[in-house]
């Protein structure tokens, strides 16, 4: 279970970026943040990993305070929680190999991964999710000769290495093709129905998010202004949501 | 990077590892060779033969011994090689640049003892250095006249009397032999004051007196006056075979008076600053009208069209790439041969070298443009000469542009040092100065060189920000 | 009204414009020195230099050398010298002069036979008392191996008084072809410059590095301490950078004294300067995603910046370090005009003794070892990025 209590996060320049948020995620659910661009989403979940320190609030995974945390603790819990990044985030130089086995690096030995030296099991671990995202073909190739949605793969298959029990997603799919985004998003719904993998997933379209969402967060300059079904999302909410202007888009 | 695994050869299964092993063992590479691996091979036996050829040039045969790990790394690789495993290139080309580097280590006879030993030398040209000699202030100087007998005859000049109104200095005695003690005293000096004390001898050569290597100055008290003990200095070359003589003893107290103004030596780096930059002015403006044309002809697409044209091509580029090879320092000699010292024979060596440079690049952007945009203009009916303007020109003026600010910014740094071999600009004066050890002023031209040439590079940057 | 008012105003701007970059082309071209005459009043001599440059001196014949002497007295003394006697063989070579005494200036003739035929030669005065000779006229022998040449008594000879030498030499090539001294001279030197480079080129960047890490933006935190020593380091890469490396060597010269060490050590801080540049700006224009991504899957400081920033600077850097190297290269064929080491120092010494067929070797040398510097560095960088 994750809790997130009356977090609030005030960037250096001042800006309110998240404004007492809270809420709670039970396992298992698969809960797509949506909102404006600019509304806090990228924040709220980079602070629940503490990419981005929070100004005040706390967050709870399985009854330990992330929040409060050494540098030691924290280490050990972003491990066993994936990340995936809108611009992937791989590094484009190192093969596709090195970026996965990345993934790995809160497990093995800290002294002879320095050395890129990766047990074999790990290395088996590697190929195993890449087949399983189906670019075990491209291993050895350099990360910036793939398509986008193959990297987008790389960098799941990256978060996989984790053996993870959240799956933070930002907008895992805003630079892809809508086909491809179905492709990948299907990958983290898998992950989250058979392998009970709790998911927090930002997207931008309002139809990805009935499609695949359990339950939906809907945050307006950092505020929660929506949180429950897909279902509930009526027009009337929707253009409390994203504006009086706004017009609904379909993703196929 | 490409894994090695990628690119490893199937490796026949019956060579023998105790074959490969050997062979590499006599010859470096051969077992490679032997089992197909011919990259491989090729680049050890290359390194082997490089540098056994250049240990036995150099004359350095101890070093053979450090070629050993490598050569029996290299048995070993083929050995694991045979076995069908690819160890990693590493480990070999580390023992490489080991012995590479023991071997620079002596050619340039580095040497930390020497920088350690140097220090005393460096500290006071440092101290100089950074103490340029921009403003000054002028001086008044006050002066007596002593004459002293070295040494002595029978009959030393008479003790002289304290002058009442006039800077005066007595010796006691009058006349000693070299080394002796006297004992110098003086008075109506500015009160106060730090004071020289000179000495010429009976030719006329006035010298600082000097005791263990320092000066020696005297202090005037609250009257004006002083004294002070003295050895009398061996100043006339082999003094021992002349008899007795007259030297002059002249101590001397300078008053700075007037407000501070530039230096004599500030007023003349200006003006060879000025110098410097009007010849990269110069050159730089000649060498872009000179490479333009020259850029066309080493244009590929341009001149490629017919036999004629490609070897015009090909001259042009092998004579752009041998001038470009040269430093513009080589060339000022040669040019300072020809049409004589001074700034011209510099400016002559940048155009040479800018015509060179830039014809290079100026070609290369000629040969990257876009066919598409000419096709689209000459399309719409345009003639040739819309065709350029419309088309051309609009693709490869930016980086000409970019191309020349960058040349003139070289061409500053260089005109700089032109000097050093009589090509003009402030680095004649520098030379100079640097050898009469005048290190205050070579401060002084130092410090004016990275102040005008930041501040050129600074604008110059700004220019290509706004333009590019 | 108003909208003429501003084109007149435009226009004077431009007018304005032009008439100062004149006058600055004109001043400049009066400071410059700019005497396009001098261009062709100098070709000839240009033209003997750049013939010569065009015929390196590569290649030569061990020498041989004939010899014969014979004396001649200045001022006459009234008792003539025997010149020494011969050794008796008759077929060695002999030389002979007439009169056997004169004053200054006087002319003599001197005659010699028994050498090898239709070779070149020199004569040569010995003048009394001295270690060294006077050159004076050359000439060829006739098929029979005699010549005879005209001259006059060199005023020395008189001021020395006494009996001085006359000798006659005779010089040709034989044997074998092996490379000559400047060739051998310049090999030597060019392996010199290149690890000279090599050198400063691995010390440079092994600093400049880390000094990198405290010119990047993006490393150095925005506190005043950090500001502070980001400004530092960027202002001492750039005030080095504006030092020609040839300036730098003179003062090395003076602290370790002449040799290629000086030059290394102001390679090194040239290099520092010009590749703590690139490096720094290549730090900044590292990416924060992957960064971020390495962090977020819980892997430590190291691992971090093993993973996630190290791939991304060492192409980049490798191929800076690649592109110094052919720099310093270049530079390293000048710094020995001031005592730095490498092939500059001979080339210079060569071309003050006028010896262009000697300096030619050097100068070609340099191009040809910088060309394949260059062409090599574009390929290994153009394989890195
Ligand atoms: N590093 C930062 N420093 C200062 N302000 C920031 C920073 N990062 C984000 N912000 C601000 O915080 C607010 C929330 O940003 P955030 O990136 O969380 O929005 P988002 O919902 O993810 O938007 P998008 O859909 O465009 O990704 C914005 O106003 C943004 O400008
Ligand atoms: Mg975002």
């Amino acid at each position: 279970m994750l809790e997130i209590q009356n977090l609030t996060k005030i960037y250096e320049d001042g800006t309110l970026a998240l404004d007492d948020v809270s809420f709670t995620v039970e396992d298992g659910e698969f809960l797509v943040v949506i909102g404006l661009s600019g509304s806090g989403k990228s924040t709220l979940l980079r602070c629940i990993n503490r990419l981005v320190e929070p100004t005040s609030g706390r967050v709870i995974w399985d009854g330990e305070d992330i929040t409060a945390a050494s540098q030691e603790e924290l280490r050990k819990i972003r491990r066993q929680i994936g990340m995936i990044f809108q611009q992937f985030n791989l590094v484009k130089r190192s093969s596709v190999m090195t970026n996965v086995l990345s993934g790995r690096l809160g497990y093995v030995n800290p002294w002879l991964s320095l050395a890129h030296q990766f047990p074999r099991e790990e290395r088996e671990r590697a190929m195993h999710n890449l087949e399983l995202v189906g670019i075990a073909g491209k291993a050895q190739n350099r990360a910036d000769e793939l398509s986008g949605g193959q990297q987008q793969r790389v960098g799941i298959a990256r978060a996989l290495m984790q053996n993870p029990k959240l799956m933070l997603a930002d907008e895992p799919v805003a630079s892809l093709d809508p086909a491809t985004s179905h492709s990948v998003l299907k990958y983290i719904e898998h992950l989250n129905r058979d392998q009970g993998v709790t998911v927090l997933c930002s997207l931008h379209f309002l139809s990805l998010a009935r499609r695949y969402g359990t339950r939906i967060i809907a945050l307006k300059a950092g505020q929660i202004v929506f949180d429950g079904l897909p279902e509930e999302i009526d027009d009337h909410r929707f253009k409390e949501i994203y504006g009086e202007e706004a017009v609904q888009v379909e993703v196929r | 990077m490409v894994d090695e695994k990628d690119i490893a050869e199937e490796t026949d299964p019956n060579r023998s590892p105790a074959l490969a092993s050997l062979l590499s063992l006599i010859v470096p590479g051969a077992g490679q060779l032997y089992l197909g691996e011919r990259s491989r091979g090729l680049s050890f036996l290359g390194a082997a033969v490089i540098l056994v050829g250049l240990l036995t040039w150099l004359d350095m045969s101890l070093l053979y011994i450090g070629l050993l790990p490598f050569w029996l790394w290299n048995a070993w690789d083929a050995r694991q090689q045979a076995q069908g495993r690819q160890p990693s290139f590493v480990l070999g080309f580390v023992l490489i640049a080991v012995v590479v580097y023991a071997i620079g280590w002596q050619v340039t006879e580095i040497s930390v003892l020497k920088l350690v030993e140097g220090v005393p030398r460096i500290q006071p040209v440092v101290a100089s250095l950074l103490k340029p000699d921009v403003v000054t202030r002028d001086v008044e100087v006050m002066e007596a006249i002593h004459i002293f007998e070295s040494p002595c005859s029978g009959s030393p000049p008479a003790v002289a009397q304290p002058k009442v109104d006039a800077p005066y200095l007595i010796t006691e005695p009058t006349c000693a032999d070299v080394d002796e003690t006297i004992t110098v005293r003086g008075g109506n000096f500015p009160p106060s004051r730090t004071g020289e004390l000179w000495w010429e001898n009976p030719i006329g050569q006035a010298s600082r007196l000097r005791a263990r290597g320092e000066f020696v100055n005297f202090e005037t008290d609250a009257q004006g006056q002083f004294s002070q003990q003295i050895a009398v200095p061996d100043v006339v070359p082999e003094s021992g075979q002349h008899g007795p003589q007259i030297h002059e003893i002249k101590p001397r107290v300078s008053t700075p008076v007037g407000s501070p103004h530039a230096s004599e030596t500030f007023w003349l780096v200006v003006r060879r600053v000025g110098e410097t930059i009007a010849q990269a002015l110069m050159a730089t403006t000649l060498g872009i009208l000179l490479a333009v044309p020259v850029s066309f002809f080493s244009a590929r697409n341009l001149m490629a069209v017919n036999p004629v044209g490609t070897a015009v091509y090909y001259v042009t580029r092998t004579l752009l790439n041998i001038l470009r090879s040269v430093e513009p320092l080589i060339m000022a000699i040669v040019f300072v041969v020809w049409v004589g010292l001074g700034p011209f024979a510099g400016v002559l060596a940048l155009v040479a070298h800018s015509i060179a440079a830039l014809g290079k690049l100026y070609s290369e952007a000629i040969e990257s443009i876009d066919p598409g945009p000419i096709e689209a203009v000459s399309a719409t009916g345009a003639n040739r000469a819309q065709v350029v303007v419309y088309a051309v020109l609009p693709q490869v003026l930016p980086p000409f542009v970019a191309f020349s600010i960058y040349r003139w910014d070289i061409n500053v740094r260089m005109s700089t040092i032109l000097g050093f071999v009589g090509g003009g600009g402030i680095g004649f004066l520098l030379q100079q100065w640097i050898r009469l050890s005048d290190y205050n002023e070579a401060g002084t031209a130092i410090w004016a060189i990275a102040i005008v040439v930041t501040i050129l590079d600074y604008a110059s940057a700004q220019v290509r920000e706004r333009i590019v | 009204m108003n909208f003429e008012d501003k084109t007149w105003l435009q226009r004077g701007r431009w007018l304005l414009l032009i008439a100062l970059a004149a006058g600055m082309y004109v001043w400049s071209w009066n400071a410059a020195g700019m005497q396009p005459s001098l261009l062709i009043e100098g070709a000839p001599k240009a033209r003997g230099i750049i013939k010569d440059l065009l015929q390196p001196h590569l290649f030569t014949r061990p020498e041989e050398i004939q010899e014969a002497e014979t004396v001649i007295e200045a001022p006459c003394s009234g008792s003539p010298p025997s010149p020494a006697p011969d050794e008796g063989s008759s077929d060695g070579p002999a030389v002979q002069i007439e009169p056997a005494c004169a004053s200054a200036e006087d002319p003599v003739m001197v005659s010699g036979f028994g050498f090898r035929p239709n070779t070149s030669g020199r004569l040569h005065w010995a003048p009394a008392g001295m270690q060294g000779r006077l050159r004076d006229e050359q000439f060829t022998t006739d098929a029979q191996g005699a010549f005879t040449v005209e001259t006059t008594v060199p005023p020395l000879l008189e001021q020395q008084g006494g009996v001085s030498g006359v000798v006659a030499q005779v010089e040709w090539e034989s044997g074998a072809l092996q490379p000559s001294e400047p060739l051998r001279t310049t090999i030597e030197k060019i392996i010199e410059t290149v690890f000279l480079a090599l050198m400063a080129t691995t010390l440079g960047g092994i600093i400049a590095v880390p000094l990198s890490f405290l010119g990047a933006r993006n490393i150095m935190p925005r506190t005043p301490a950090g500001n502070a020593v980001y400004g530092l380091t960027r202002g001492f890469f750039n005030v080095m950078r504006s030092i020609e490396p040839i300036i730098l060597a003179t003062i090395f010269a003076i602290w370790v004294g002449f040799g290629p060490f000086a030059g290394v050590l102001a390679l090194s801080i040239v290099t520092i300067a010009s590749l703590g540049k690139l490096y720094s700006e290549a730090a900044e224009s590292i990416q924060e995603g992957p960064i971020e991504a390495v962090t977020a899957t819980g892997a430590n400081r190291f691992q971090v910046v093993v993973y996630g920033v190290v791939p991304q600077i060492v192409p980049p850097y490798t191929a800076f370090t690649i592109y110094q190297w052919d720099i310093n290269v270049r530079i390293s064929t000048i710094i020995g005009f001031v005592g730095g080491g490498g092939v500059g120092f001979v080339l210079r010494n060569w071309i003050n003794q006028t010896r262009w067929t000697w300096a030619s070797v050097a100068v070609w040398a340099i191009v040809i070892v910088v060309w394949l510097m260059d062409y090599t560095s574009a390929r290994v960088r153009e394989a890195i990025v």
